[in-house]
């Protein structure tokens, strides 16, 4: 079917600037119905700037200088702040990276989640409250009726981003865009929430955003990755086939870097040298092109397009066909 | 003497921390963060401790450095005594056990170059000075895969990998028996935590360091480690070689923190996917103001039954060497 193919969200050429450099630059990629895309990427790669421009919310110092938010078909990008808030929660929304810094320390869990409902709602405070219930227990919060009139700092850190989970759905949104959600949890509850998520997806159909740096965390919860580097995207595919033949040096090396069972302890891991460019040494070439094993001098003046390899697998680099080399040298 | 050697001696350590008194004079509670472990570590050895966030590691680690005096218990090293030691005796055994923290930046102080930072513990003791001071800060930056410049660099001017390597050469100055690692890996990039795990393993080897090596890594501890102790709520459940642990964990939270560990490949995640069902931890970590009565981990463990909720398992033997503490394992 011809609407099969349509893209529930469209991310094309977003750019933000920062004090003169594209801390993002170009980004595109997209989402289907119910898909799971990991963005994923070193400390400072451009992440959080991406997931926060998706809903129209970049800090004072960001400017967005180019790029579209579909969402099926409707520009977010050019929305006004009015038109925003009033897609945010119903057709898009967010969690936070950090979820003590995005809760009201003030107000009972019950009412929050209950006032999230009432933004795009005109329903009774009680009937705002019975839906924050259903949501607590949807979100797998035992003895809800009692958590409701609880306080964020009456709940542990997994139960505070389950509540997180519980504002961010409550409106049914399309697309939920989640930012680290796991990385300050504990495996085990890590664990649960991941798993919380998976059965959202699959009983609403919701699409995530899902952006983490734990490679475990994608292996297990993505369809597709996109990984950035530097503000661009190095590499973007199906998630099998991301881990099965990474078909850039970046991609290739933090696969490499990361200990795994058919390893033998100890043994040297692969490891990337150098370290991140600062956003004012990006020059023009590949953003990769100072730490990589396989630069050529074409690399470091020309920066490479996104090609395509076929099956949704593009990657951004000169030499894909040397990759393997990498790989090989690593095991 | 005995081969082969020990380099720490844990006997029966308890930390209990008082909370404050309640209102109206209800008694305070206590904080039982350690609660009774015994451990020993070999000469060359890298243990890993492993366990949820609150469980007690950071406040065994402290006290094995001597930052935290314990409630009851021995903790040898070599064949001092940490507990209760003062003065002279004191200093002489910080100096042969040393900690590296999780968070780099707030072990360094920002106001001191690099240079000076790791030159402190030998000055302070008076080990070398002038020329020979620089020489040996010279070798402990070339030792962790930094330069002799880096010396003259601030803190701040350098990578978070550079960092924690500048903290290792510290921990490194005064050439320790033990280094207590507490997380060392988690705050810094994919990319860089190889560079530090290829370090400390490289050091290892050189020098015959021991680790105690925090984590809650378990691909990480796999990586590094020669032996896995598993900490639950102050206590030990499971302690067992390196292979072992790995091939078949015994203890229920041990399995329900292996099954929790995604790993980085696709298929095997997926595949494990029916089998992590059944240990898929419903509930919380306790707090261990209030631990749960006979195994305190039978408020979510899949096999509980009447006797785990009266009677505390102790560490028991197992065939191929393990030691659980687990009525049904
Ligand atoms: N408010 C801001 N002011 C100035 N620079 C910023 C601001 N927010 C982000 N940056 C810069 O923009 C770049 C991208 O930041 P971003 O927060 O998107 O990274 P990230 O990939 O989410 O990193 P992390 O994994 O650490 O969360 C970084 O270089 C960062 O220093
Ligand atoms: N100085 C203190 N006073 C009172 N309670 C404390 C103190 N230090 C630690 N605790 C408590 O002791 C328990 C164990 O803490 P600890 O920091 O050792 O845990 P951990 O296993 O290192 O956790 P994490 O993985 O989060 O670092 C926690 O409940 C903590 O709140
Ligand atoms: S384009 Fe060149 S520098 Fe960039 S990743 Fe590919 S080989 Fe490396
Ligand atoms: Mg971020
Ligand atoms: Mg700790």
């Amino acid at each position: 079917m011809g609407e099969e193919t349509t893209p529930l969200l469209t991310v094309d050429n977003l750019t933000i600037e920062i004090a003169g450099a594209n801390v993002v630059d170009g980004v595109s990629f997209t989402v289907a119905r119910g898909e799971v895309l990991a963005l994923v990427g070193e400390s400072g790669c451009g992440k959080s700037l991406t997931s926060y421009a998706m809903l129209g919310l970049l800090p004072p110092a960001a400017r967005r200088i180019a790029g579209r938010i579909l969402l099926e078909g409707t520009d977010l990008a050019a929305m006004s702040e009015r038109q925003l808030r009033k897609a945010r929660g119903k057709d898009i929304s967010i969690i936070f990276q950090e979820p003590s810094a995005s809760l009201d320390p003030l107000t009972t869990v019950g009412s929050q989640i209950a006032s999230a409902f009432r933004q795009h709602h005109a329903v009774s405070g009680t009937e705002a409250f019975a839906r924050a219930r259903d949501m607590l227990v949807a979100v797998g919060i035992p003895d809800a009726d009692h958590r409701l009139h609880q306080y964020p700092f009456e709940l542990s850190g997994g139960m505070c981003q389950r509540i997180m989970i519980a504002i961010a759905l409550i409106c049914g949104p399309r697309v939920l865009v989640a930012d680290e959600p796991t990385t300050a949890l504990d495996v085990t509850i890590q664990a649960q929430i991941l798993d919380l998520m998976k059965q959202l997806v699959a009983t609403s159909g919701t699409s995530i955003v899902f952006i983490t740096h734990d490679m475990g965390v994608v292996a297990d919860i993505a369809d597709h990755v996109a990984v950035m580097y530097a503000g661009r995207i190095a590499e973007i595919a199906p998630v099998r086939d991301l881990f099965a033949r990474p078909a850039h040096p970046y991609t290739a090396l933090l696969l490499a870097s990361v200990p795994r069972l058919d390893i033998t302890p100890k043994a040297n891991l692969a490891t990337i040298e150098g370290s991140v460019p600062f956003p004012n040494e990006f020059g023009y070439g590949c953003r990769f092109a100072s730490r990589c094993p396989l630069a050529t001098d074409r690399c470091r003046a020309e920066q490479p397009p996104l090609f395509e390899q076929g099956g949704g697998h593009r990657s951004a680099c000169w030499h894909i066909n040397r990759v393997h080399e990498l790989k090989e040298n690593a095991a | 003497m005995s081969a082969p050697e020990n380099v720490l001696e844990i006997r029966n350590v308890a930390v209990h921390f008082q909370g404050r008194a309640g209102l109206f004079g209800r008694s305070a509670h206590t904080v039982k963060a350690v609660n009774g472990v015994d451990l020993d570590i070999l000469k060359g050895e890298t243990v890993a401790l492993v366990g949820e966030s609150g469980c007690g590691k950071s406040t065994l680690s402290n006290t094995i450095v001597g930052l935290q005096p314990p409630t009851t218990g021995s903790i040898r090293l070599g064949e001092d005594e940490v507990v209760g030691a003062t003065g002279r005796a004191l200093n002489d055994i910080r100096r042969k056990v040393q900690m590296i923290f999780q968070d780099p930046a707030l072990s360094l102080d920002p106001r001191f170059k690099i240079g000076a930072a790791i030159a402190e513990p030998l000055q302070v003791r008076g080990i070398a000075r002038g020329k020979a001071l620089k020489q040996r800060v010279s070798e402990l930056l070339v030792q962790v895969g930094l330069r002799y410049e880096h010396a003259d660099r601030y803190p701040h001017q350098l990578s978070g990998g550079q960092r924690q390597r500048v903290v290792i050469a510290r921990a490194l100055a005064l050439e320790p028996a033990l280094v207590v690692c507490d997380e060392p890996v988690s705050a810094l990039d994919v990319s860089v935590r190889a560079q530090i795990l290829n370090l400390l393993v490289a050091l290892q080897k050189r020098t015959g360091v021991s680790y105690l090596f925090v984590s809650h890594d378990l691909a990480v501890v796999r990586h590094i480690c020669d032996r896995v102790v598993v900490m639950y709520l102050g206590r030990f459940v499971e302690i067992a070689d390196r292979d072992t642990f790995f091939a078949n964990p015994k203890h229920p939270y041990a399995k329900a923190l292996m099954a929790a560990v995604p790993e980085a490949d696709p298929e095997r995640q997926r595949n494990k996917e029916g089998n992590k069902e059944r240990y898929i931890l419903s509930g919380e970590l306790p707090s261990p103001s209030n631990i749960p009565s006979g195994c305190a981990f039978h408020t979510r463990c899949p096999l509980a039954t009447d006797i785990c909720t009266r009677d505390r398992p102790e560490l028991t033997p197992r065939a191929d060497g393990a030691l659980v503490a687990c009525h049904h394992a």
